[in-house]
C-alpha cells in the first residue's frame, strides 16, 4: 500500500494533473500562466527599500517587549514649549531688518543669538529623528557631541563677524544690493 | 475523499482481482501512481543538539532578516512629499547648514588665506551677470520665505488653529504659492 510520507506528493501532482487537463485550449493554458505568474510577483516581496532599516540589536530574550525610554519633561515637554517660543519670538525679529533697513548691533547680536539656538534645537530634532539611540547608540552620540560642538563654534564665528565685521543683516543687505 | 483521486483505490481493485488493471477506471489512475513512485519525496532529517542560548541566537540572528514593509513608497504623495513639514525640514536644516558651514569657514579663513569678509563678499557677488545674481538671490531667498511662512502655519497648528483635514491641505497649498511669489518679490525688487 501507499507509504504515508508519499501520499502528499502524490496528492500535489494528482491536484496539478488534473487542473492541467482540464485546460485543453493552449489559450486558457496561457491564461492560467499568465495568473499565476501575476499572483506570485504578489507572493514574492521587493527588495526596493527606500529607506533600509537600521542595524537591529535584540537586548534580553527576543520576546521581551523594546524597553519604553525614561519619561523626562526637560527633553519633552519643556523642551518642545522652548522650541515654539524661540521660533515664534523669530518671527518679529526677523521682519525688523526688512522693515527698519538695518539693525543696532544690539539688535542683530540678539538676532544671531536666536537664530543659533533655533538652528542647534533644529538640528537636534533632526538627529532624535533619524538616528534612534536604541539602535544605533554610538552613532547618535557622535552626532550629538558634533552638533553641540558645531554650534560652539558658529557661536565663535558670529561673535567674531559681528565684532570686526559688519553684522549678519548689514552683510546680507550689502551682498543682496551689490 | 481525496484518497480515491490519488489511485488508492485503484490499486485496492487490482490487489483485489489482477484482471482489473486495464479498467479505463484503473488504468488511468494507475499510470498516475506508477509515474510517480519513482518520484515520490523524501525526506532526510538529522536533528542538533543545541543550548537555550544558542537557540536564543538563532532566533535572534533570524529576525534581522525580517523584510521592511514599504512606507515612503506607498504612502500619499501629497502628503508627504508636498504637505510642508518635511520641506520645513529641508529649508531649514539648508539655512542652518549654509549658516553653519559659513561660520566654519569664517574662522578659518585667515589660516587657509581665503578672503570671506562682508567687503569681498559682497564685491564678488557683485561682479556676477544679472540673470546670475537673480537665480542665487531666488535660492536664498524662496527657503527663506518658505520656512518663514509655513513655521507660522506650524505654530498656528501647535496653538490648535486649522488642525483639519482639509484646512491643512489648503493651507498648505497657500503657503507654497505665497512663498514661491514673495520669494521671486525678494529675489528681484529688493
Amino acid at each position: 500500500m501507499m507509504a504515508s510520507i508519499a501520499r502528499s506528493a502524490l496528492l500535489r501532482q494528482a491536484a496539478s494533473a488534473s487542473k492541467l487537463s482540464l485546460a485543453t485550449s493552449s489559450a486558457a493554458r496561457q491564461s492560467i500562466i499568465a495568473n499565476s505568474v501575476r499572483a506570485s510577483a504578489f507572493h514574492t516581496t521587493s527588495r526596493r527599500n527606500l529607506l533600509p532599516p537600521l542595524p537591529q540589536r535584540v537586548e534580553g530574550t527576543v520576546n521581551d517587549p523594546a524597553p519604553v525610554p525614561e519619561p523626562s519633561p526637560s527633553h519633552g515637554s519643556y523642551h518642545w514649549t522652548f522650541d515654539r517660543l524661540v521660533a515664534a519670538s523669530l518671527i518679529p525679529m526677523t521682519i525688523t531688518p526688512f522693515a527698519a533697513g538695518s539693525l543696532n548691533p544690539t539688535l542683530d547680536a540678539l538676532l544671531c543669538a536666536t537664530l543659533l539656538i533655533h538652528s542647534h534645537t533644529g538640528f537636534q530634532a533632526i538627529i532624535v529623528d533619524y538616528i534612534p539611540k536604541y539602535r544605533t547608540p554610538r552613532a547618535r552620540k557622535v552626532f550629538t557631541w558634533g552638533l553641540n560642538a558645531a554650534t560652539v563654534v558658529v557661536g565663535l564665528a558670529l561673535y567674531e563677524f559681528e565684532t570686526s565685521d559688519v553684522g549678519l543683516t548689514e552683510a546680507i543687505k550689502r551682498i543682496w544690493h551689490a | 475523499m481525496i484518497a480515491q483521486r490519488v489511485g488508492t483505490t485503484a490499486l485496492r481493485r487490482v490487489a483485489a482481482s489482477p484482471s482489473n488493471v486495464f479498467f479505463t477506471a484503473n488504468l488511468a489512475k494507475l499510470g498516475m501512481t506508477a509515474s510517480s513512485i519513482q518520484s515520490t519525496q523524501t525526506r532526510l532529517v538529522a536533528t542538533q543538539k543545541l543550548t537555550p542560548t544558542d537557540a536564543h541566537d538563532i532566533l535572534a540572528a533570524q529576525r534581522l532578516h525580517r523584510p521592511v514593509s514599504p512606507h515612503l513608497e506607498i504612502y500619499d504623495k501629497q502628503q508627504t512629499f508636498f504637505g510642508g513639514s518635511i520641506w520645513q525640514r529641508i529649508t531649514g536644516s539648508a539655512f542652518s547648514g549654509g549658516l553653519y558651514v559659513f561660520g566654519a569657514a569664517y574662522l578659518v579663513a585667515p589660516l587657509i588665506g581665503w578672503h570671506l569678509e562682508s567687503a569681498s563678499l559682497a564685491a564678488a557677488f557683485g561682479g556676477l551677470p544679472l540673470a546670475v545674481k537673480g537665480g542665487l538671490k531666488f535660492l536664498l531667498a524662496w527657503p527663506f520665505t518658505f520656512h518663514a511662512l509655513n513655521g507660522v502655519r506650524h505654530l498656528t497648528f501647535d496653538i490648535g488653529i486649522g488642525f483639519k483635514r482639509k484646512d491643512i491641505v489648503k493651507t498648505g497649498w497657500y503657503v507654497w504659492g505665497a512663498s514661491i511669489v514673495t520669494g521671486l518679490y525678494l529675489a528681484m525688487f529688493v
